[in-house]
């Protein structure tokens, strides 16, 4: 095997990229777990010579963080719910059984993919304001399963459109109904869609900020998204216990990534 | 099982999500329509007036909304162009170890790359935002200290700086799609190529380009009208869109308006033009994709 310049050069970029991809997060997590005074220090220390885990308590003594965390948790949950369920069912209509208008309505949703989410934030938040739901977990919940829905259903129809229709056409014949066929025998084998699209949502409204920043105004409903962006005033920046709360919000989406990374690629990549 | 109750089936089904989508998608694009030919400040009156064309009018003539346009295409292309080359190229990188490495600890490599390039993906965008806004830091952040210069990068390069911070966060996206595109490509073809003496660059040009251009077009597609639509909050984080408007791109402008300025009627013209523009884009895309 000869090694030649190009060899060497791509190897050289590969670890490059790498690097990159790192620094950032590593960065946020060295800095996390130094003292203030060290954070501040010029130029920065690449080791910490100090360690701390200050920043970390002032989350949940000064930020409100184990509120917040129970908000985001509601939140997310919540959503996938929801999303995951009608989504679903949708989805296995839209599938296999076509009615006057289905199609349409279809590609209605399907397009709604693209909707930009903060031009449906305005009227949303007139109805939340009218309704009263300002500032509750509901209203947050109900704005980013709007915008999730449609991937549900786009990944489950996909999934269903693939699947052999003979055990359900079976189990027809037996008498079974409908639902009942849904639940027993279509559900179950749909479990590895499922799965990619449970932790999608999950991610998708645990890391959501638009409709978090619109709709929250006191700790009540407001989602950890919000919480870190408020560590900014117009005064100061609370660098310190904003890289401990950025260390705090990747964690369960990063956990969730690496053990399930099949479904996440398979999320990430399914309908192109 | 009859016609009739097949339909009434299928109705069942799509029903709950029907009523889902007609609440909080359909009537709030509707109500929308309504309030941009309105008047309503919420601060200064709980009335709407019905002012005609007139947020049309301004937002014809507005030089904010046209900059901010500019700043949303300008952003698109330059990020959509960072994530495509950088995506392209560890794709391409990954998916020829894979061929070639049948080793254990070839594989073993691979999985370990896999999950590194995961990573940005996994990381929410406010924290990305917050992470790269340390990185950029002019005075204790790394990138300065590293590069020994003394920039104030969100200030002097404040779109440069949110391009990096998205870039950064959206290359696997684009880098994930085009693997699994190139693994998709029978490995006997790799291997006639390779008969034949053709180096790197000629398996690239004449194999793997081809087969996976299709793939690569439509993810380009969607990732820019992703990025187009949905960039908010790394920008809002990261600069909150200035310094003046040089990082005020479409949604934020549509948001500011709103929740800023309270001026909902402006904000609903904005919003009526953004959904305009998806839905057009995202027809274009789906039923290109539907009639394949």
């Amino acid at each position: 095997m000869k090694f030649s310049i190009t060899k060497w050069a791509s190897i050289f970029v590969l670890i490059l990229t790498v690097i990159v991809t790192l620094f950032p997060v590593v960065w946020m997590a060295l800095s996390s777990v130094k003292s203030k005074e060290e954070i501040f220090s010029i130029p920065p220390t690449w080791i910490p010579k100090t360690f701390t885990l200050r920043h970390y308590e002032d989350l949940f003594t000064r930020f409100n963080f184990g509120r917040l965390t129970i908000n985001s948790t509601i939140i997310a949950v919540g959503v996938t719910v929801i999303s995951v369920v009608i989504g679903s069912m949708a989805a296995y209509g839209f599938s296999r059984y076509s009615f006057r208008g289905s199609g349409m309505l279809l590609a209605f949703i399907l397009i709604a993919r693209m909707i930009t989410p903060a031009a449906l934030v305005i009227p949303l938040f007139t109805m939340m304001r009218a309704f009263g739901l300002l500032d509750t977990i509901v209203s947050i919940m109900i704005g980013i399963t709007i915008i999730n829905l449609p991937f549900v259903i786009w990944i489950m129809k996909t999934f269903f459109d693939g699947l052999p229709k003979e055990v359900e056409e079976a189990a027809e014949v037996d008498g079974m109904s409908p639902i009942r066929t849904f639940w027993k025998i279509v559900v179950p084998t749909a479990m590895p869609a499922i799965a990619t699209v449970v932790l999608f949502s999950f991610v998708t409204a645990w890391v959501d900020f638009l409709f978090g920043i619109s709709f929250s105004t006191t700790a009540a409903s407001m989602p950890l998204t919000v919480g870190i962006s408020n560590m900014q005033t117009g005064y100061e920046i609370y660098w310190g216990p904003m890289m401990a709360a950025g260390v705090y919000l990747t964690l369960p989406t990063l956990i969730l990534a690496f053990l399930l990374q099949k479904y996440f690629i398979k999320g990430l990549t399914m309908g192109y | 099982m009859g016609k009739n109750k097949r339909w009434k089936t299928g109705v069942l089904l799509v029903f709950p999500c029907f009523l889902f989508i007609f609440a909080f998608m359909i009537y709030p694009i509707c109500s929308v329509g309504y309030l941009s030919f309105h008047e309503y400040s919420p601060l200064r009156s709980p009335e709407t007036f019905f002012v005609g064309l007139k947020n049309y009018e301004w937002m014809a003539g507005s030089y904010i909304v046209s900059y901010s346009l500019y700043v949303t295409i300008l952003f698109t292309v330059v990020s959509v162009a960072i994530e495509l080359i950088v995506g392209l190229y560890l794709a391409n990188v990954l998916a020829k170890q894979m061929r070639e490495k049948s080793s254990k600890i070839g594989k073993g490599l691979n999985r370990v790359l896999r999950s590194i390039f995961i990573l940005p993906f996994a990381v929410p965008a406010v924290v990305a935002a917050v992470a790269w806004k340390m990185m950029l830091q002019p005075q204790f952040g790394p990138v300065n200290a590293l590069l020994g210069v003394n920039v104030a990068w969100t200030t002097q390069y404040p779109l440069l700086s949110v391009i990096v911070a998205d870039a950064w966060k959206m290359t696997p996206f684009i880098l994930f799609i085009l693997f699994a595109a190139i693994m998709s490509i029978p490995a006997e073809r790799f291997e006639a190529i390779k008969i034949d003496g053709a180096s790197g660059w000629q398996e690239f040009r004449y194999v793997t380009f081809p087969a996976i251009l299709p793939v690569t077009a439509v993810a380009i597609a969607f990732r820019a009208v992703d990025a187009f639509t949905k960039i908010f909050d790394v920008v809002y984080v990261m600069t909150g869109g200035g310094p003046g408007m040089q990082t005020q791109v479409f949604p934020l402008l549509i948001w500011k308006t709103a929740f800023n300025y309270f001026h909902f009627g402006e904000a609903s013209a904005l919003a009526v033009a953004a959904i305009a523009i998806s839905l057009i884009f995202g027809s274009i895309l789906i039923l290109r994709r539907r009639s394949k």
